[in-house]
Order: C-alpha cells, then sequence, then structure tokens
C-alpha cells in the first residue's frame, strides 16, 4: 500500500516544514489532527469537505482511465453551479441534472477542441477554467446577482439538498456515484473499453475500439461528474453563488485520484483524506494563524511523493 | 580484440544470457546465430559497452562500433546533422556540416549522396547505409551489425558483405547477427549458435540444414501447398506496409485484425488476458486459451507478461473466434520460433478454408510462398499487380528492389 | 480601428514581455523534448522571491537574481521528477504548480510588506528589459539552437534521444534556461508592471505560454510572432473597455484566455512537435 505510505510520509514532511516557520512540527500535527477529527463539529466538517472532493476526484481518475487530461474540474464544477441555480427553480431533480449537463458540455468545448482542431485538452482545460472563474463573476455581478443588488453574489437557490444531521444528502450521491463508476469501469463492456483505450490508445484502435467516440465519451461523464460537485456543493452548503465559489476543488480533484490510483472506490477514502487535510488546515489558520495554503501544499506534496514512489498510476 | 568471459545478464525473470565466453578476434567476420530470444543482440550489447553484464567480464582492446537493429537516426535532420551528432560536445558552429559529412562518408567507401537530403527522405536502405557510416566512422577495432539484412535488397545485402569484408581485412573484428541462415553460410569465417542464452555451438564450417537443428533442435519443416483466398503483400519492411495496413483497419473495422506489432498494437499489456479477449469476442475466456493452446498461468494474468508466441495467439484467439469474413495479418509470424509459426500458419489456413479473404502482409518469402495463392509486391508505397505464385518466383526480387 | 491596434501595441509589447519570456524557455524545453506544465508556478515563484530578494537589499538587480533563483529552485525540482525519475511530465507538472501556488500563498499571508505600489524599476531599466526579450534573446536562441553543435544535440533530443549520447544533459540545460528566462518574466512581472506581489498575479500565462508555444511551431519566430498577437488582441480588453463598448468587466476579464483558445483552435491540421516531446524513456 505505497498510496498509505506517501499519505503518511506528505503529512510528516508538512509537519516537519513548520520548523521553517519556527513553530513545532508536533503543535501542527496536532493542531491538524484535532481540528479535522477530533470533535464531532470537526468530522462533520470534513465530512462535508470530502463530498466535493469525492466527485472532483472521481472526475478526474475517470478521465485519467481514459487516457485524457481533465484539469478542467475547476470549471466544470463552476459551470455546473450556475446551471444548478438557475434550474434551481424546477426543483432539485432538475437542478442536479443540469448541473451534470452544464459540467459534460463544457469538458465537450475541450473534446471538440481536440477532436477537430488538435488542440491538446490538457491546456484547453484549463484555459476553460479561467474563463469560468471569470464568467461566474460576471453572473454575480450582473445577471444573476441578488435582488438588493449589495454584494456580489446571487439569491439563496430555490431548492436545496435535505439535510442528513449536520452532513447533506449530497454524501450520499457522491457514494452512490463512486459506486456507479466502479461498476460502469469493472463490469461493463463500455468500462473494459474506456480503460483499454487509456492504456494504450493504438492497441484499443486495433482491437476495433473508436478511440474518438471513445474519448468524447469518457469526458463527457467527466464534466458531468465535476458538474455535479459543484451542484452539489451550491445546493447542500452554500445555497448561492459568489465569486471564489470553486475554491480549488477542481485542482484538488487531481491529488485525490492520483492518491486513490485512480480507482473509484478508493476515492471515497481519498477525499476524506484531503477534506481532513483541509479542515485540519482551516483549523490551523484559526488557532496558529499559519495560511490555510497548507493543504494545497500538503496536495503537492502528496502528488509528489506518491510520483517517488512510482505508484501513482493504478496497477490492476 | 575482444574477449567476453562468462557473462551472464537477466532482465527480470528472464535469463537472456547465460554464462557465456567468447573471443571476437580482429580480421575476421562472426556469425552470431539463433532464434528470436537467443540471446544474440543483449550479449553484443554488452560487449559494445551499452549494457553490464550481472556477472562476467568484458576485455575490450578499443572502441566497438554497433549499427543497431532499429535506426537511431533523427528522420527530421539531414544526413550532415545526424553525422554530426557524433562529434564531441561543442559549441562550434555548424556551417562547414555537408563538407564535414562528405569527408566522413568517403572515408568509409560507402556510397550515399547529397548528405544535405533528410533522413526522412532516404530509402530505407540509405538509412541502412547511415546507420553503418555512423559506426564505421569512428574506425571501431569491433563492428557488430545486427540483423543488417532484414531491410535490404538482396542486392544492397551484397554491397554491405563487400564493406563487412573489406573492413575486416583492415583489421577490424566484425560481427554479424543474424537469423537468416543462407547469408551467414555465404559470408562467415566462423559461426556461434546461441540457443536459450548459451552458446552451443562454434564451428568453422556446416550446412544449412545442420545449422537449424542445432538452433532449434527440430527439423525444418516440410513444404504445403497453398491455401485459397490469401493474397500476400510482400516488401522489405518501411516500403508503406504499415499505412496499407492502417488503411485496411479503417475501411474494414469488422474485420479480423492482426497487427505487425504485437506488443504494441496487438495487446494491451496492462489489462488480463480476459480482458483482452473480451474486448472482442464473446467466448468464454478458458475456452479460446484451451482451443488456441495458450500458455498461461490463468485467465487472468496479464497479458504483457505472455511470451511473443503466446501473445500472438492470444490475438488469432480474439480475432479468428469470431470467424471474420475478412483477416488482415500483418507480419504474424515476425519473432516466433518455428512452433509458434506452424500454429500460426494452421490458423490462418483453416480461416481461408472456412472462408475468409486474408490479406497477409510479410516480409518474409517463405512465409508468402507457403501460404499464398497470389502475390503483389509492395515498393516505395506502390502495389505491383497480382500474380500467382509461380510468376512471383521469377518477379518478386527485382520487384522488391523496384526494377521491373 | 488600426488607430487603437497602433496605440495598443507598445502596451501590448511591454505588458507581454513577461509572456514572451515565458514562452522563449518553454520553447527551448519542449525542443529538448520535455513538457514543463509547471513553467506556471516557476514564474509565479519567481515574482515572489524577487520581491524578497528587493525588498530586502533594495536592489532592483537582487532582485532579478532573486527572481532567477526562486525559478531555478523549482527547475531543480521539476528536473529531478522528470528527468532523473522519469515521471509523467503532466503530472509533475501539476504538482509544481500546486506547490508552488501553495508556497507563494503561505509565504504571501505570513510576510508584510510585498506589495508596494509603484515599480522597482525605472524607465529606462524596464525598456532595458523589453529590448532583451524581444530582440536579445531571440537572436541568441536562434544561434544556440541552430547554429551550434550543442543546439543540434539538444533539439536531437527532442526528436530522437536514443540518437544522442548523455540526452540528459542537454534537458537539464534546457531547464537551467528557461529558468533563467521565466525568472527574469516572474521578476519583471512583480518588479516593474506590477508593483509587487500578490496572490496567483501570474494568472494562467504560463498555460498562456505554452499554447503560444505551440501556435508558434516551436519556432523562435513563431514565438514572438504569436506572443505580440496574443499582446494586442489581450490589450484590446482596456481599449475596449475605455470605449465603453458596453461588454461588462468580467467577460472582458475572460478575454485573453478566449484568445489563447482561439490561438489553439488555429493549430488544425498537421502540427509537427518534436518527434519524442513528453515520452517518459
Amino acid at each position: 500500500m505505497r498510496a498509505v505510505a506517501a499519505a503518511i510520509a506528505a503529512i510528516l514532511l508538512l509537519s516537519l516544514s513548520a520548523l521553517v516557520f519556527g513553530r513545532s512540527p508536533i503543535e501542527l500535527l496536532s493542531i491538524l489532527i484535532n481540528g479535522s477529527v477530533g470533535s464531532r463539529f470537526a468530522i462533520d466538517g470534513t465530512l462535508l469537505k470530502s463530498v466535493p472532493l469525492l466527485l472532483t476526484g472521481l472526475s478526474v481518475a475517470l478521465a485519467f482511465r481514459a487516457g485524457v487530461w481533465n484539469i478542467g474540474g475547476e470549471g466544470q464544477f463552476i459551470v455546473g453551479a450556475i446551471a444548478a441555480i438557475i434550474a434551481s427553480r424546477f426543483g432539485l431533480v432538475a437542478a442536479l441534472a443540469a448541473s451534470m449537463l452544464a459540467g459534460a458540455l463544457w469538458a465537450s468545448i475541450a473534446t471538440a477542441m481536440r477532436l477537430w482542431r488538435n488542440a491538446p485538452e490538457v491546456l484547453t482545460t484549463i484555459l476553460l477554467n479561467f474563463t469560468a472563474i471569470h464568467l461566474l463573476g460576471w453572473c454575480v455581478n450582473g445577471p444573476l446577482q441578488e435582488r438588493g443588488a449589495q454584494y456580489p453574489q446571487t439569491d439563496t437557490a430555490a431548492v436545496a439538498l435535505p439535510q442528513l444531521g449536520e452532513v447533506h444528502a449530497g454524501l450520499l450521491l457522491a457514494i452512490a456515484a463512486s459506486v456507479a463508476a466502479w461498476f460502469l469501469l469493472y463490469r461493463t463492456a463500455e468500462g473494459l473499453r474506456l480503460r483499454a483505450t487509456g492504456f494504450n490508445a493504438r492497441a484499443a484502435k486495433w482491437a476495433g475500439i473508436d478511440v474518438d467516440r471513445q474519448l468524447v465519451r469518457a469526458m463527457a461523464m467527466s464534466g458531468a461528474l465535476a458538474g455535479l460537485a459543484g451542484g452539489i456543493e451550491l445546493l447542500g452548503v452554500t445555497h448561492r453563488l459568489f465569486e471564489r465559489f470553486a475554491a480549488g476543488y477542481g485542482y484538488s480533484g487531481i491529488a485525490v485520484a492520483l492518491l486513490a490510483q485512480l480507482h473509484p472506490l478508493a476515492t471515497i477514502a481519498s477525499s476524506i483524506f484531503f477534506g481532513a487535510l483541509s479542515t485540519g488546515a482551516g483549523e490551523l489558520q484559526r488557532t496558529a494563524n499559519i495560511s490555510s495554503n497548507v493543504a494545497i501544499f500538503g496536495q503537492a506534496v502528496v502528488i509528489l511523493v506518491l510520483i517517488l514512489f512510482g505508484s501513482w498510476r493504478a496497477r490492476d | 580484440m575482444l574477449t567476453l568471459r562468462g557473462i551472464t545478464r537477466r532482465f527480470g525473470d528472464n535469463l537472456a544470457v547465460d554464462d557465456v565466453t567468447l573471443e571476437l578476434r580482429g580480421g575476421e567476420i562472426l556469425a552470431l546465430v539463433g532464434e528470436n530470444g537467443a540471446g544474440k543482440t543483449t550479449l553484443m550489447r554488452i560487449a559494445a559497452g551499452e549494457l553490464t553484464p550481472d556477472a562476467g567480464t568484458v576485455d575490450r582492446a578499443g572502441e566497438a562500433g554497433f549499427v543497431h537493429q532499429h535506426f537511431l537516426l533523427v528522420s527530421d535532420f539531414t544526413i550532415a546533422e545526424n553525422l554530426a551528432l557524433q562529434r564531441s560536445w561543442s559549441f562550434a558552429s555548424l556551417r562547414t556540416l555537408e563538407a564535414e559529412a562528405e569527408a566522413i562518408i568517403a572515408a568509409t567507401g560507402i556510397e550515399l549522396h547529397g548528405p544535405s537530403r533528410r533522413v526522412e527522405e532516404l530509402s530505407v536502405g540509405e538509412k541502412s547505409k547511415l546507420e553503418l557510416i555512423k559506426a564505421i566512422a569512428k574506425k571501431p577495432r569491433v563492428l557488430i551489425l545486427d540483423e543488417p539484412t532484414s531491410v535490404l535488397t538482396p542486392t544492397e545485402s551484397a554491397e554491405l558483405f563487400a564493406v563487412m569484408r573489406r573492413v575486416a581485412s583492415e583489421g577490424t573484428a566484425v560481427v554479424f547477427i543474424s537469423h537468416k541462415l543462407p547469408e551467414v553460410l555465404e559470408i562467415a569465417d566462423r559461426i556461434v549458435v546461441m540457443r536459450r542464452g548459451r552458446v552451443v555451438l562454434e564451428t568453422t564450417s556446416m550446412t544449412a540444414e545442420e545449422l537449424a537443428r542445432v538452433m532449434v533442435d527440430a527439423p525444418l519443416p516440410a513444404s504445403v501447398a497453398p491455401a485459397k483466398n490469401i493474397l500476400a503483400i510482400v516488401g522489405v519492411a518501411g516500403n508503406g506496409q504499415s499505412q496499407l495496413a492502417e488503411r485496411f483497419r479503417d475501411e474494414h473495422p469488422d474485420a479480423g485484425l492482426i497487427p505487425e506489432d504485437r506488443t504494441r498494437d496487438g495487446i494491451i499489456a496492462e489489462m488480463s488476458i480476459a480482458e483482452n479477449l473480451a474486448l472482442r469476442s464473446s467466448t468464454n475466456a478458458d475456452t479460446l486459451i484451451n482451443l488456441f493452446s495458450i500458455k498461461a498461468t490463468s485467465a487472468n494474468q496479464k497479458a504483457g507478461d505472455l511470451s511473443g508466441g503466446n501473445q500472438q495467439k492470444v490475438i488469432l484467439a480474439r480475432e479468428l473466434s469470431r470467424k471474420p469474413r475478412m483477416i488482415l495479418a500483418a507480419e504474424p509470424t515476425r519473432g516466433l520460433d518455428i512452433e509458434a509459426t506452424a500454429f500460426v500458419h494452421a490458423q490462418l489456413r483453416a480461416a481461408a478454408d472456412d472462408g475468409a479473404s486474408i490479406l497477409l502482409i510479410t516480409s518474409d518469402l517463405d512465409e508468402a510462398f507457403a501460404l499464398a495463392d497470389e502475390i503483389q509486391v509492395i515498393y516505395r508505397g506502390k502495389l505491383s499487380e497480382r500474380m500467382p505464385p509461380d510468376v512471383a518466383r521469377e518477379r518478386v526480387g527485382a520487384l522488391m528492389a523496384g526494377i521491373g | 480601428m488600426i488607430d487603437v491596434i497602433v496605440h495598443a501595441l507598445p502596451i501590448a509589447i511591454v505588458a507581454s514581455t513577461p509572456l514572451l519570456l515565458a514562452v522563449e524557455g518553454e520553447l527551448v524545453v519542449q525542443r529538448s523534448g520535455i513538457i514543463n506544465l509547471g513553467i506556471e508556478g516557476m514564474m509565479l515563484t519567481a515574482a515572489m522571491t524577487a520581491v524578497l530578494a528587493q525588498q530586502s537589499t533594495h536592489s532592483v538587480l537582487a532582485g532579478f537574481a532573486g527572481g532567477i533563483a526562486g525559478a531555478l529552485l523549482i527547475a531543480a525540482l521539476f528536473g529531478l521528477f522528470a528527468i532523473r525519475y522519469r515521471a509523467d511530465q503532466i503530472v509533475t507538472g501539476t504538482a509544481i504548480n500546486l506547490l508552488a501556488l501553495g508556497l507563494t500563498g503561505f509565504i504571501y499571508k505570513a510576510v508584510s510588506g510585498l506589495f508596494f505600489g509603484t515599480s522597482a524599476l525605472s524607465e529606462v531599466a524596464q525598456y532595458a528589459v523589453v529590448l532583451i526579450a524581444w530582440i536579445a534573446v531571440p537572436i541568441a536562441l536562434a544561434v544556440l539552437l541552430w547554429m551550434t553543435s550543442f543546439g543540434l544535440r539538444l533539439r536531437a533530443s527532442g526528436e530522437n534521444p536514443d540518437a544522442v549520447p548523455h540526452v540528459q544533459r542537454y534537458r537539464w540545460s534546457a531547464l537551467a534556461i528557461e529558468a533563467l528566462l521565466a525568472g527574469t518574466g516572474g521578476a519583471y512581472l512583480s518588479l516593474a508592471l506590477s508593483s509587487g506581489f500578490a496572490e496567483n498575479m501570474t494568472a494562467g500565462r504560463g498555460f498562456i505560454a505554452l499554447s503560444i508555444v505551440i501556435f508558434g511551431r516551436w519556432k523562435v519566430r513563431g514565438a514572438i510572432i504569436g506572443t505580440a498577437l496574443f499582446g494586442v488582441t489581450a490589450a484590446l480588453q482596456y481599449t475596449l473597455q475605455a470605449m465603453n463598448i458596453g461588454l461588462p468587466f468580467h467577460l472582458l476579464l475572460a478575454v485573453p484566455y478566449v484568445v489563447t483558445l482561439l490561438i489553439l483552435c488555429g493549430i488544425a491540421g498537421r502540427v509537427r512537435a518534436p518527434e519524442a516531446l513528453g515520452r517518459r524513456d
């Protein structure tokens, strides 16, 4: 379980880096742990954070599995949320469906550019992220701005996800998505073709697979998952849109997917790990005044350690 | 010139070279013979210093030049630029490139004109000459050629042999790796046979039958009558066969497809045998493994772990079990031993007898004549007219060289 | 309309100088066969280290040196994984960007006084950098890559690394050159153009640079034309704003990225990348 070793190593490295800033590593570590799982409140926070991470992680994992670099989770997350709030007047199911559709479409822009114009999706998806961020800025300052027009944010959404104690029902949806993704990849012909394309696109062509169509489907599904993440975050947590809504969930999905070795079920554990890291980092900021950017830094360290251990690529 | 003592080398589980001791002598042409996977290339790469042995010593009197089977050329660069790559580390200007190239080429005595031509424009024979020039230009004490004639026409092979003889007469130790017995008998002063990583024989005189028997411990197979419905496209490798195969694949996606490069394009190494089969065939994996005698630990074994012959069997099983109407088989027996080759031929024949039309692309003339009832020659991307085997036998040599 | 463009040109050139330096650096690296997605993080780090160096020494030269040093550190890290360990270059680059983002954000919150309000460079110095980036560097790179033995081998590393002995030397050299250039670009961004460091201030310039390298077909001439083209069209966002065209402010902010997407659309058909670009062997 090199992944587990990598996670532990990353946390240790992170704690050690506290020395650079004149703090005790043990202190940092204990705040992290306390802030993430040390209390009922903390655990709830961790679970809440892990829902969008689980979905964006699945999004990245699915795409990587098919051999596509979908780094556009951030943008797909945003447009998913925008679609969700617009469709929220038609009910919960409509809003969620709209978020998935929007995410899929946003991702498909990159796919279209790749298929028709040879544009590398690793770049187009990132550029679309920036575009989506400014699209959001326009929406909350313009057409979707709240009625009072005081702050750059929207009104509350017309519907909300039902609550399950302190957590919202999106948690169940996310876990269901994870199981569905696993089933798709390992128990269906479509999943077999998708994985084959990801392992070796040339051989896949020789095995009669239409690689281009496969790419389209994989990216669309990937985008839909990220879009759903945005919709759920809106309808379950924030209930309204504002600037900086995405807050890096899309990019964090990359670390989540890699730690899970691109395996859908392992993404559940991985997202909880990073959710804990994020919540713990928030506590660090509150009590020790250490910027919560450590969470981002932590993601990077995990990825690099995984690369070092040579195990980020799924080995099944 | 160069002495190898007790050389052993492993690649993972595979014992490629097993305690080999061999002496390379100046002025002599040594032929290193054996089936694919016998360890010839690995042994010589160790001799040249490209690989380190796990055990044993290499006593080298000077540098070794290596002419690789797969060209180490930059296609986008010109001949002159490729030769300039050999220059030692410097920031010197490149203005005199072409003049220098012509001087280098002239010194080797090999004919290759137009040093400002890009490598991608060259014919396969010319690329092979360039590789040779690169190796000889350094005036090595040992010159190793790895399967150099696999991409040459008969005329070009003769030219190559003349160069080899000249280089040997100047005192260099020449090693010629090949699995083509007639050539070996023609050119070699001494013959060393390898099998499964060991030297099994060293001799200065032998017949083809004796050699073949030592190589695989089995007699040459008797010739069989050709099947119907099989069209063979023959030609020296690199004359457009890959493009032809890809066009066929795109036009007939439902056909049975057996690609040229089985490890890269045929099977998906990271997936299991069962998964590879399931990509196209709905027949149960275990059934197919039995039917096609695939040697594997189980259907869940990773396809990449299988030997070349067994990988080919997986591909055959996947494609032929669907009973397709058309089949494309590109170099289906490349690198396979005699048993596996016979198996593949039998399968193709059976499919043809069942009524399937087979397009066989191969650079192995024996295979083409054994299987096909019609033959076409491909040269620089263009196809000749179809010929029955007896007509083809006369014209094939000339057509493959681009004449007639 | 021509009027507008002519007026926008000088501003565009100055404003896109950091971008050009990044394009030039990435060009060299990709010619050697490596894709460095982490150039975004490299520039961001350089922008910060440049400010830190300048603020503590009050010397602009030290600032630039600091910027280059920061970029070299990132380059070393990237090279360690991508060249030495032969890791996947895209994943490594992404990790580097996250690292840089987290680290610079962290330091930014911990240290004060990183934003000072006026440019640290005199006008002469500013124009000197612009001239170097748009004239001196392209000439130097063209000579280095296409007229020396070193350059030949560097380019060969990107086409068929097996044909080049000691390939790593050339790839490390390429990364060092990129760090030099991108480091200067990042320093210029924070010291001259933006009067200080702000979180995530590179705002995707690294990715835009990657796009321009492709658009320019991995040639120096293409790099200059591509950057100038981008610079002018992106500068239009300000002129349009000034002209009160009626396009909302936030959408105008998206213009550079949409323009880049369009630029990437312009590479349809056979784009001949260096043969071995991105290969892990």
